[in-house]
């Protein structure tokens, strides 16, 4: 009866998916959009909706073929900035496109899984914010693979000590991604939600307007602290990617 | 005196009806259930080889399944592979995980021989040898007909198990360890028990012997 049951179970359950990308990065109905580029970096779609995660709690949609064409480019451009030892280094393989990327119902530019080797993007996401947001979500895969580099509690020693950060990113109102006039140790408003986003926000300006930035640190002894943390720890890992 | 009896126009049709349905019945119990008909077996003494240190001949139902093995490539792996042919750890070893016209998988040594099959643990079977480190190659493609090193979700996993792909799996470049490409006997492969809607086989084909090619 036992040997019944248990044929019953890997014969019911573990039906053929014969979708080999599935298999690798464990993400359905995705297809290869562009495979072989420079460092190695292999770009796939989707091709119908799908939800993965805890509960199905992220979820994003196919994408309309001539919206990612025309946004392709943009993409393309901005992750060609990282070489392939690079890209290896912080587990960065495959960069999957969809459009209305959630994460337990709250809306989302990209999701960094540095398990599974996978970026997934939003190609619909602010056209504003859009090429930043890719180096946003690249940072936060570098600061997952070097943890001890970016580490959330030395980095928070930047700050005056009469600052607080959020919980978590999405626990306060602190969501603005428009770059402060006056920056007073932070780049925007949702650099003061948590540490790596703090973080990221600065890798991010530093890699789309590495000039600004470089003015802003002038007149702000924080900022300056924070900028310069970043690029040396950053240099560490690959002294070409600022 | 016998009188001859003419048969009618409709016995004639009706003759002519059961000749037809015996020789269908007889097609499909007798030809159309071998598999192995019309396939090429790949007698060894009619097939050159440039580099025959490198060919493998893995011996199925249907007939030889020849390897060419690429140790340019993959150096450890390819040694290992030689290392279990030679050792005939091979032998019997079922291809427990088929997907239809996309890959099959056999290698698993300790719970994937056909002499003694557990389903509750094949996959996870070693071959003592120790795990390998993965080489991955990103110039080695995934055609029809690549062999590569099975591994867990982790690279530098690879032991035995080892999958031949039955169509061009281009995702598959610089993920898995190449071994080498199917010289002849594709269509062997395709003919390899499915598990139909599941992605393990039961009662499935297995690999009746494999060795290096012998030179004289």
């Amino acid at each position: 009866m036992k040997i019944i049951i248990l044929f019953i179970i890997i014969f019911q359950f573990f039906h053929v998916n014969a979708d080999e990308i599935y298999n690798l990065i464990k993400i359905p109905n995705l297809e290869i959009y562009k495979l072989k580029n420079e460092n190695n970096i292999r770009y796939l779609n989707a091709k119908g909706d799908f939800k993965i995660g805890v509960d199905d709690n992220i979820a994003c949609n196919k994408t309309n073929r001539e919206n990612l064409n025309s946004k392709f480019p943009i993409i393309e451009r901005n992750i060609k900035r990282y070489n392939s030892k690079f890209l290896k280094k912080i587990d960065l393989k495959y960069v999957v496109f969809c459009e209305g990327l959630f994460v337990s119902k709250i809306n989302t530019g990209g999701i960094p899984d540095n398990k599974n080797r996978t970026l997934i993007l939003d190609i619909n996401f602010n056209e504003k914010y859009f090429e930043r947001m890719i180096h946003h979500e690249i940072f936060h895969m570098i600061q997952n693979s070097y943890e001890d580099h970016f580490n959330d509690l030395k980095f928070a020693l930047f700050n005056n000590s009469d600052f607080e950060y959020a919980e978590c990113s999405t626990c306060s109102d602190r969501l603005n991604l428009d770059l402060y006039e006056n920056t007073n140790g932070f780049l925007t408003e949702y650099s003061k939600s948590i540490p790596s986003e703090d973080m990221a926000e600065i890798f991010s300006f530093l890699m789309v307007n590495k000039n600004l930035i470089e003015e802003k640190i002038k007149n702000d002894s924080i900022l300056n602290k924070k900028v310069n943390f970043i690029k040396s720890k950053i240099s560490k890992i690959d002294e070409n990617i600022l | 005196m016998i009188k001859t009896i003419k048969a009618s126009k409709s016995e004639k049709i009706l003759f002519i009806f059961l000749i037809i349905l015996a020789v269908s019945a007889f097609t499909s119990f007798f030809l159309l259930k071998n598999k192995c008909l019309f396939i090429d077996k790949n007698d060894l003494k009619k097939l050159n080889f440039e580099n025959p240190d490198n060919i493998a001949v893995m011996n199925l139902e249907c007939g030889n399944v020849i390897i060419e093995l690429y140790p340019e490539t993959s150096p450890k792996a390819v040694e290992r592979f030689k290392t279990l042919i030679e050792k005939k750890k091979y032998d019997g070893s079922a291809f427990y995980k088929v997907v239809e016209n996309t890959l099959v998988q056999a290698g698993d040594i300790e719970f994937g021989n056909i002499e003694y099959l557990d389903y509750s643990k094949i996959g996870s079977g070693k071959s003592g040898l120790g795990l390998l480190k993965s080489e991955l190659s990103d110039d080695f493609e995934f055609t029809e007909g690549s062999i590569g090193f099975a591994r867990s979700k982790e690279f530098d996993t690879e032991d035995s198990e080892f999958f031949i792909t039955l169509k061009e799996i281009p995702i598959y470049q610089g993920e898995y360890t190449p071994i080498g490409k199917v010289k002849f006997g594709l269509d062997i492969l395709k003919k390899i028990k499915t598990g139909n809607k599941a992605i393990y086989v039961l009662r499935p084909d297995y690999i009746k012997t494999f060795r290096m090619l012998e030179i004289n």
